[in-house]
């Protein structure tokens, strides 16, 4: 098996990042556009398996897209149309025997905007359960509670399970979100702007627990933050028009970027 | 905690096809159903329309002047007040009197055709016919004591003006509409007196031999310009609301006065949205049975006075279709006559609804650019 | 002439579009506040005035209206006399100047009967059972006895004495009420005033659609929405959610929507005759070939009855529910759909775990303004299967117990029926008053239902975001 590399457009060499057996997502030369529109051209790049990878760029350069992508989400947009592979643990997600709702169980997706459903706490956690499989109630309630645990949220919510999720403050509406995608127990975690709508307790609270769930998969991140890319991820991927410039491990895409279009991007953005 | 792998089920993906094949059958089903309407009426009246029996066709004539008359009676009476009501509560009310009267007024829309009609027919009809006098008084009086009221309050000092700003001005000219409308009972038989001779129906019958009908159209206008004014207020209203702001303000900037900033610039912007609400007004009135049923003498007459009675085609079909032998004739006449309905309204209602939905895109346009 | 213009622009033109509003309203408050204290009126019991003309005759009555006097000076006054089968008339206009004495006997009675409608006079006595009672004791036998249900009311005879001084006797059991309004002080008039309103929304009309009350035509209103209801929802549910979630959203939906929203201002006339031509010609006339054709050739299905009304009315209604669920659809945010399909949810599930929901309050509110559309409209009915005075109610005892080809009563056709079609218009025009404002009040009832749920849920929302 090939060692995992990246295409590096300013010199065109693969440059190896992490060895072929640890690479969980797989984006192959994968182009999207909407009707007719290019939004995504060409990407090739690998994400390592437990760890943090970020997306960043300039508004409008992709990464949601990118990150939709993933999730397949543009399915209920029929203007969308795209080429290239993404693998997920070797299979194809558009491979004709991949169902979506199978995929989209494996592969968890956090938006920008906290959204729980109108319901209590324990049943938005219950959603995802209650579509796959029927669960005795006990068991239910353990899968819930661990998913809740892990999204660091069972202490404050456990009196008030059953009170309606709305009730909730944003940062809290967001945890719960994660916990609900948890309960599923996905490979891959996506997240899109987890924190932007919130306040900076609720964002450094969201971090550490970005940071915590490394070790029960893998997480992507799109993010405009620059110290938030810094602090929580292990690979950064710099974004622009829709094309992937630069990619590698955070230290040194933030300490020493190769090209001039991620320094002047992130110092820019830093200053 | 063990990761247990959850399996997919297959069953949830047929479900899902099943559902989407059965909402999409029922969902075109029912649309084609719904939109069915005009097929059946072009149907069942395309016999006539093919036939030798084209002749028969006048029957409709005095039909389709009733529905003519009636409607354009009714507008006459509704438009100047729905409009204007329109204008007010758009410009110059106060916000909160605003979020009680125009609920209120919309609610009118909600009374049922019948009871209008029995109102005008039973109430209404009789009164008017003994008071044929006062009431074209009134009609004219009460529009012009408004206006006085307003020359008085322009007059009036600061302090006075303050007290009952125009803001409220729906609110105070209630008593003084009450009062005037008194005023005018009182003095009319005085001058009916000295004018007519006493009675003007008298009067009109001697001079202009005109025959005055208990229920006639002028009863029909009045009772369905009642049931017309909601639905035009409420659209026109709609419409001048949505004139943005700054193109008002910008007007007054350049020294127009307010009602000025509203009949050359909000009147000229919201038109078209004005235009659909009166198109919506016209289909409603040319529709309405009920009232026409039971305000109207019903006769088929080619008569252009107010105070002689007519039959519409709503009417006629509600009377005649009952007993008329399906496929016959007459049968299918009045299913012409439900076809002409249909087109009308359907057209008059598309025509709006492309004029507000433009007007909209312009306002955006506007507001944007601003 | 600036100061004209000054004055037109500043007073009279904005004075004049106030007025346009404060007219409305008048218009408004005055129909119904008629419709208030003449459809409340009416139950209350009034006095009856005994009078005595310059010529010696004896009137006795309730006073109902004065008018002036035609070509003359002075007024004349409208009484209701009743005693239809003494002197074959119920009303009598007397001028006022002719009226030598009036008087309000506190024993001046009023019974409410079975047959010929009211008796106005005295009660000389009461048999029962051969014993006889006069004077108060009558009075307090006749208050008993109307306690009793009325095969037992047979044994007594009153024997009664008109102001003109004809006696009469009638059976107890053809007696509905008995009262006495010009002694009873305010108490017991409220209670007569509460049972006759009772009465009026709990029992069949009587005696031509003069007395009586509206109980089937309520009922039947009643059947006829529900059963509208439950065929409307569904079909208008459905057809939302394929024009909101699955269609594509191309051209062709933007015109089928304005098609939709357009059907809702076709006048209800037109959808009766294709009531009439489609269900009720085509769709019952091939049902009566095909399974009732013993009965040919009176019609089963092959007339109006209840199940074509409610078709038709479904149909009316269908814009309403379709535009109103679809309103509530688009203002769900996507982020909903997004998030329950991110957790793996198809389509179906999707749409019935987290969109219905959501838009229930919506749909709701659909469904309550449609029902108050068709509980208003007469005209389609009149085409597709009311009745002025329906033998059977369509559901009964009797198996299958829904009669959905029975005829049935619909307020607002009743209201029409009663005030131009009756036999005596002067006697029903309180009853039809009532009955035109408990249309009123429904229709009035479910608007405000349907206004304030859709302020609720638009407050909900616009919380949350």
């Amino acid at each position: 098996m090939l060692a995992s590399r990246h295409v590096d457009h300013a010199n065109q060499a693969p440059v190896t990042l992490f060895p072929a057996e640890q690479c969980c997502l797989t984006i192959d030369r994968f182009s999207l556009a909407y009707a007719g529109k290019s939004a995504l051209q060409e990407l090739t790049l690998q994400v390592p398996r437990h760890r943090v990878t970020a997306f960043i760029g300039p508004s409008g350069c992709g990464k949601s897209t990118l990150l939709r992508a993933i999730n397949r989400l543009h399915d209920l947009n029929e203007s969308v149309s795209h080429s290239g592979d993404i693998t997920l643990e070797g299979h194809n997600i558009h491979a004709a025997d991949m169902k979506v709702t199978e995929l989209r169980r494996r592969v968890g997706m956090v938006f920008q905007t906290p959204n729980p459903f109108p319901m209590s706490i324990y049943e938005n956690v219950a959603f995802g359960l209650r579509l796959q499989k029927r669960l005795a109630k006990r068991q239910r309630d353990d899968v819930i509670e661990w998913a809740l645990t892990s999204a660091a949220l069972w202490d404050e919510v456990k009196d008030r399970l059953h009170r309606s999720a709305w009730q909730l403050s944003g940062g809290q509406q967001q945890r719960l979100v994660i916990a609900r995608t948890l309960a599923v127990q996905p490979d891959v975690l996506l997240l899109d702007e987890p924190a932007s709508a919130l306040d900076p307790i609720s964002t450094l609270k969201i971090e550490e627990l970005i940071r915590n769930l490394k070790s029960q998969l893998t997480l992507v991140l799109v993010t405009h933050n620059m110290q938030q890319a810094a602090r929580v991820s292990d690979y950064t991927a710099f974004l622009q028009q829709g094309e992937l410039v630069e990619y590698g491990p955070t230290d040194h895409v933030f300490t020493n970027p190769r090209l001039q279009r991620t320094e002047n991007y992130i110092t820019g953005r830093m200053a | 905690m063990t990761r247990t792998r959850l399996s997919s089920q297959p069953l949830r993906h047929l479900q899902d096809r099943i559902a989407t094949a059965l909402i999409t059958a029922g969902g075109i089903g029912v649309l084609l159903a719904v939109l069915g309407i005009g097929v059946f009426l072009v149907w069942e009246a395309a016999p006539l329309l093919l036939s030798e029996e084209l002749g028969s066709l006048s029957m409709l004539t005095p039909l389709a002047w009733g529905t003519l008359k009636a409607a354009l009676i009714a507008l006459l009476f509704a438009l100047p007040l729905a409009l204007g009501a329109a204008a007010y509560s758009a410009f110059f009310m106060s916000p909160r009197l605003r979020s009680r009267i125009k609920p209120t007024l919309e609610m009118m829309e909600a009374i049922p055709g019948v009871v209008v009609g029995f109102i005008a027919g039973m109430v209404l009809a009789p009164w008017v016919e003994r008071h044929l006098a006062s009431t074209l008084v009134v009609l004219l009086w009460l529009p012009l004591s408004a206006g006085l009221a307003g020359l008085l309050w322009h007059l009036a000092t600061r302090r006075w003006q303050r007290r009952l700003p125009l803001s409220w001005a729906a609110l105070w000219l209630i008593p003084w509409l009450i009062a005037m409308f008194f005023l005018a009972l009182w003095l009319t038989p005085l001058a009916e007196q000295a004018l007519w001779g006493g009675d003007l129906r008298h009067y009109l019958y001697d001079a202009f031999g005109l025959d005055y009908v208990t229920r006639n159209a002028l009863i029909v206008g009045l009772a369905m310009g009642f049931a017309v004014i909601p639905s035009v207020y409420s659209l026109a209203e709609d419409a001048l609301n949505e004139v943005p702001r700054p193109l008002m303000e910008g007007a007054q900037a350049l020294g127009a006065s307010r009602w000025q900033a509203v009949t050359k610039v909000a009147l000229a912007a919201a038109g078209p949205g004005l235009f659909s609400a009166v198109m919506i007004g016209a289909g409603r009135a040319v529709g309405e049975t009920m009232i026409v049923l039971m305000a109207s003498s019903n006769t088929a007459l080619l008569s252009a006075s107010p105070f002689e009675g007519m039959r519409t085609m709503a009417a006629a079909i509600a009377i005649e279709l009952p007993e008329a032998a399906a496929g016959g004739i007459t049968y299918r006449m009045l299913v012409l006559a439900a076809l002409v309905l249909f087109l009308f309204t359907f057209f008059v209602n598309t025509l709006a609804e492309v004029v507000r939905q433009r007007l909209r895109r312009r306002y955006q346009r506007m507001g944007s650019g601003a | 002439m600036t100061w004209l213009k000054n004055a037109m622009q500043q007073g009279v033109w904005p004075w004049l579009c106030a007025g346009s509003v404060a007219i409305s309203l008048l218009m408004l408050g005055a129909l119904l506040a008629l419709l208030l204290t003449r459809g409340l009126g009416h139950f209350w019991p009034a006095g009856l005035d005994e009078i005595t003309l310059n010529n010696g005759e004896v009137v006795a009555g309730e006073a109902v209206r004065e008018m002036p006097l035609p070509d003359q000076t002075g007024s004349e006054r409208l009484y209701f006399t009743g005693n239809r089968d003494l002197d074959d008339a119920r009303w009598r206009w007397v001028a006022i100047d002719t009226i030598a004495r009036q008087t309000q006997p506190a024993d001046l009675l009023r019974l409410e009967r079975r047959a010929w409608g009211d008796f106005i006079g005295y009660l000389e006595a009461v048999e029962v059972n051969g014993e006889r009672f006069t004077g108060d004791d009558a009075w307090q036998q006749v208050q008993q006895a109307l306690a009793l249900p009325t095969a037992q009311r047979t044994h007594y005879q009153l024997t009664l004495r008109t102001p003109q001084g004809q006696t009469l006797r009638q059976s107890l059991a053809t007696v509905i009420n008995v009262e006495a309004p010009n002694a009873m002080h305010l108490g017991q008039k409220l209670r007569a005033w509460g049972s006759e309103v009772w009465q009026f929304l709990s029992q069949g009309p009587r005696a031509a659609n003069t007395g009586g009350g509206v109980w089937p035509a309520i009922f039947g209103t009643m059947l006829m929405v529900i059963v509208m209801s439950v065929i409307v929802t569904p079909f208008g549910v459905l057809a939302a959610i394929y024009l909101n979630e699955i269609a594509h959203q191309g051209p062709l939906t933007r015109l089928v929507r304005i098609g939709v929203r357009n059907l809702a201002g076709v006048p209800s006339i037109v959808y009766g005759v294709f009531g009439l031509g489609v269900f009720v010609y085509g769709i019952g006339g091939s049902l009566d070939e095909w399974f009732f054709d013993d009965a040919l050739p009176s019609p089963t299905f092959g007339t109006g009855g209840l199940l074509w009304a409610s078709l038709t009315l479904a149909l009316l209604t269908l814009p309403v529910v379709i535009v109103a669920t679809e309103e509530g659809l688009a203002r769900i945010p996507e982020a909903q759909r997004e998030g329950a399909v991110a957790l793996g949810a198809t389509r179906l599930e999707m749409l019935t775990r987290v969109v219905l929901p959501m838009a229930m309050p919506a749909m709701l509110t659909g469904v309550i303004l449609a029902v108050a559309r068709a509980a208003g409209e007469v005209a389609p009915l009149m085409l597709v299967g009311v009745a002025k005075l329906a033998p059977q109610m369509p559901l009964d005892g009797e198996f299958p117990y829904l009669h959905l080809e029975r005829k049935f009563m619909h307020l607002g056709y009743h209201l029409f029926d009663t005030a131009f079609h009756g036999e005596d218009v002067q006697a029903a025009i309180p009853l039809v008053y009532a009955t035109a404002l408990l249309l009123v009040l429904i229709v009035l009832v479910l608007n405000l239902t349907a206004i304030l749920l859709r302020h609720h849920l638009r407050r909900q929302r616009g919380s949350e975001c």
